[in-house]
């Protein structure tokens, strides 16, 4: 069975508990409502921007991305299968995958033509990393980080919160390639069972 | 890469952090292994607990007011299709919507509404990598879409919705820069087994050649790249033949568009 979070996602940033939760209302934005989705926007436009902010830092490309993010989640609600996961999860998800996208897309004209080496990659991560330490706000996930590897923590953070493939963070990280894979792996199943999901 | 490798990309995949081809190859991967799907759909799910974890930042308030505006007039996609076991039972028309599903309907389905199904095809593209989360996706649909977007991309990429009898409606796109077509069909009839909607390129003389043969899913819903070279000035038509396909078309046509 593919099962997911089972924690409410569905609290506000301040802490309360709506009664029509996210699920319902992205339900009626698959009916065409307009209202539903306006209501579902207020809820998780914060989120969906911090994270796209989080990878691509620059504002206006920031904006831009979270508008077509919220155009395809209206497009593609009809989609959306409640009994698969919550909203929050799949919108996220959503998210993360765009602003990877743009992050690649982004990069390619710059950095990935020129075959960049670690070189000129490492002042770049040294933020990066900095950046991770400090932006994760939830203690239970900052927790659970911690009793990642070093290597697991730096491998799934510069993936997740740097939108860098697996490649350049071999590259970063002065490893083999198939080694970070299996950090990767390890790291978030380590995560996984930290932060008790799925069980 | 081995298959033990792509196993161990699980993480990887959960974080984003593949690239093509490992990605596609991955998912393939994925689609035939029940305990792959499990293992990511976990991590997945770890994955957004990270994504939770960034502290929220408030967009500009200005952004909520374009959303609302463009969300007003972009079309949604269809839902995904029923099961095979639901269409079977479906071989003729679809049966008439109620009033209710009509007007809930009808906001989309004017012919403007109609010219979405473009950006609907769009956004597919990039809802893949979700829509495998919630559901393994076929790979040759992400094919077909990819093309589609070629076709759009194309300078001199040009379309045309044609209605057809009982709801049903056809949006052809093409560019003759790139040679090629594409048909995105709606409403369209099931046809019994052992037939096929066939597609063909008919040039100025009347002469018709292959294109391909296609099915519709339960919604009578299809987006269909046409085989081989399209030549400018050529017209695209649908005929229904026996399974397998004909080299030369019936009289059974359903729609002939043309693009000159």
């Amino acid at each position: 069975m593919l099962q997911v979070v089972t924690r409410n996602l569905d609290e506000d940033v301040d802490g309360t508990t709506p009664t029509i939760t996210s699920e319902d209302l992205l339900g009626r934005v698959a009916q065409g409502d307009q209202q539903a989705f306006a209501e579902l926007y207020d809820r998780t436009a914060s989120r969906v921007f911090g994270l796209v902010k989080r990878l691509l830092r620059d504002h206006a490309q920031s904006e831009e991305v979270t508008q077509e993010i919220f155009l395809e989640i209206w497009q593609t609600a009809t989609r959306y299968d409640s009994g698969r996961g919550g909203a929050m999860a799949w919108m996220l998800t959503m998210t993360h995958r765009r602003a990877v996208d743009r992050v690649r897309a982004s990069q390619s004209s710059r950095d990935r033509d020129t075959r960049i080496g670690i070189r000129d990659f490492a002042p770049e991560f040294d933020s990066v990393a900095e950046n991770v330490e400090i932006q994760i706000e939830s203690e239970r996930v900052k927790e659970a980080m911690k009793r990642l590897t070093e290597l697991q923590r730096q491998a799934v953070s510069l993936a997740y919160f740097g939108g860098y493939s697996h490649s350049e963070v071999s590259q970063m990280l002065k490893v083999p390639i198939g080694t970070v894979k299996t950090r990767l792996r390890d790291g978030m199943i380590r995560l996984r069972d930290e932060l008790g999901v799925g069980s | 890469m081995t298959r033990d490798e792509l196993m161990t990309a699980a993480g990887a995949y959960a974080l984003g952090a593949l690239a093509e081809p490992e990605k596609s190859e991955f998912e393939a991967l994925m689609a035939e292994s029940e305990q792959l799907r499990a293992e990511v759909t976990e991590l997945m799910d770890t994955a957004v607990e990270l994504g939770l974890s960034v502290a929220p930042v408030d967009p500009p308030s200005a952004m909520r007011d374009s959303i609302l505006a463009s969300i007003a007039t972009t079309p949604q996609l269809a839902s995904e299709s029923r099961s095979s076991s639901e269409r079977s039972e479906r071989v003729e028309t679809p049966r008439p919507a109620t009033p209710a599903e009509f007007k809930a309907r009808s906001r989309w389905r004017t012919p403007l509404a109609r010219l979405g199904a473009v950006a609907a095809a769009i956004a597919l593209v990039a809802g893949l990598g979700v829509t495998l989360r919630f559901g393994i996706q076929v790979q040759n649909e992400m094919a077909t879409v990819s093309q589609i977007n070629e076709i759009q991309a194309a300078d001199d990429y040009q379309r045309v919705v044609v209605d057809l009898e009982d709801g049903a409606s056809v949006t052809a796109v093409w560019s003759s820069e790139l040679h090629r077509a594409a048909l995105m069909v709606d409403g369209w009839r099931d046809l019994p087994p052992g037939s096929t909607y066939e597609l063909w390129y008919m040039d100025a003389e009347g002469a018709a050649t292959p294109a391909g043969t296609f099915d519709v899913d339960g919604e009578g819903s299809r987006n269909v790249v046409l085989a081989g070279a399209m030549s400018a000035g050529d017209a695209i038509g649908v005929t229904v033949e026996p399974a397998g396909g004909s080299k030369t078309p019936s009289d059974e046509v359903v729609v002939v568009m043309t693009t000159a």
